[in-house]
């Protein structure tokens, strides 16, 4: 039983960087995205 | 006045069609090594319930792996025609961020398994110490991209670093043999390894590996972007500035 909190964090820890990480991605994303004309943005 | 104009013409973020969809995927497969990791797959034989973190533990270092190889080739490819696209050294940052993530999260998994399985967070073994050693390597490459100069400054500067820092990963795979280790070596596709596993377990690892490979995609395309962005931006940001001295000189 002690074993499920390690293998709890550790999956907690893996899953929320991601999320985390592209979330961040994301925003970041849309906040240039705003200041930006589509010129510089190809894939639009 | 221009910048006016500018901000009203954008449209769209960093994503299209092709990679919400391909998000969607990644997150469904990742849910998938969720519930086999952690409910569907058997416990192992000689390490219980801890062989769980491992499918996480496998899955993440593989993409740091892939990230720090993908890293040096967008570098190589760079440096090979002064030419080129700053969109290779884009990818190569993209790609080491990505890869720190996950190191990061492979030392923090390996920890945690290493306190159920050899009773201690950390020890100073020859796979934990050089896998420890890449990871602030490439901490360090990720701050030599932030130091200051030119687009092209940046990429000539960071691709040397990248290149000499991917010498590093034959190391880190191949100390368990080249020194005594506690760590294991490879139970999958080791070249002495005489180890069984279960076809549930098998196809969890497989499963893992293809997740975080897709996630991995994924997050490359739209920060690779989002550099695009911060450079047009930085651009664009100059283009301004000289429009402004100009404008004072003609007033003097």
């Amino acid at each position: 039983m002690d074993d499920l909190g390690f293998i709890l964090l550790s999956y907690i820890a893996t899953f929320g960087s991601t999320a985390v990480l592209a979330w961040r991605v994301l925003h970041r994303g849309r906040a240039l995205g705003g200041q930006l004309p589509d010129d510089d943005k190809p894939w639009v | 006045m221009r910048r006016t104009e500018i901000v009203s013409t954008n449209t769209g973020t960093t994503g299209t069609t092709f990679t919400r969809w391909f998000g969607l995927l990644a997150v469904v497969a990742l849910a998938l090594v969720a519930v086999f990791g952690l409910v569907l797959s058997p416990p192992d034989v000689v390490q219980g319930e801890s062989v769980r973190i491992l499918y996480l533990h496998v899955g993440t270092v593989w993409v740091a792996y892939l990230a720090f190889v993908v890293t040096a080739v967008s570098s190589a490819a760079y440096l090979w025609k002064r030419s080129s696209s700053l969109t290779w050294d884009r990818v190569a940052g993209a790609s080491a961020e990505i890869g720190v993530l996950y190191m990061g999260v492979t030392l923090l998994t390996g920890a945690l398994w290493g306190r159920l399985s050899w009773g201690t967070f950390w020890v100073w073994d020859a796979r934990v110490t050089t896998t420890a050693f890449m990871f602030i390597t490439y901490i360090g490459y990720l701050a030599v991209r932030g130091l200051g100069g030119s687009h092209r400054q940046r990429a000539r500067r960071s691709a040397v670093v990248a290149l000499l820092a991917v010498l590093e990963i034959p190391l880190v795979h191949f100390s368990v043999e080249l020194w005594r280790s506690v760590h294991q070596d490879a139970s999958v596709a080791g070249r002495t390894t005489d180890v069984t596993l279960d076809g549930l377990m098998l196809f969890t690892l497989l499963l893992s590996t293809v997740a975080f490979t897709l996630v991995y995609v994924w997050f490359v395309l739209h920060r690779q972007r989002v550099l695009a962005m911060e450079d047009a931006l930085d651009d664009r940001g100059l283009d301004y500035a000289l429009i402004e001295r100009r404008r004072e000189g003609a007033m003097r």
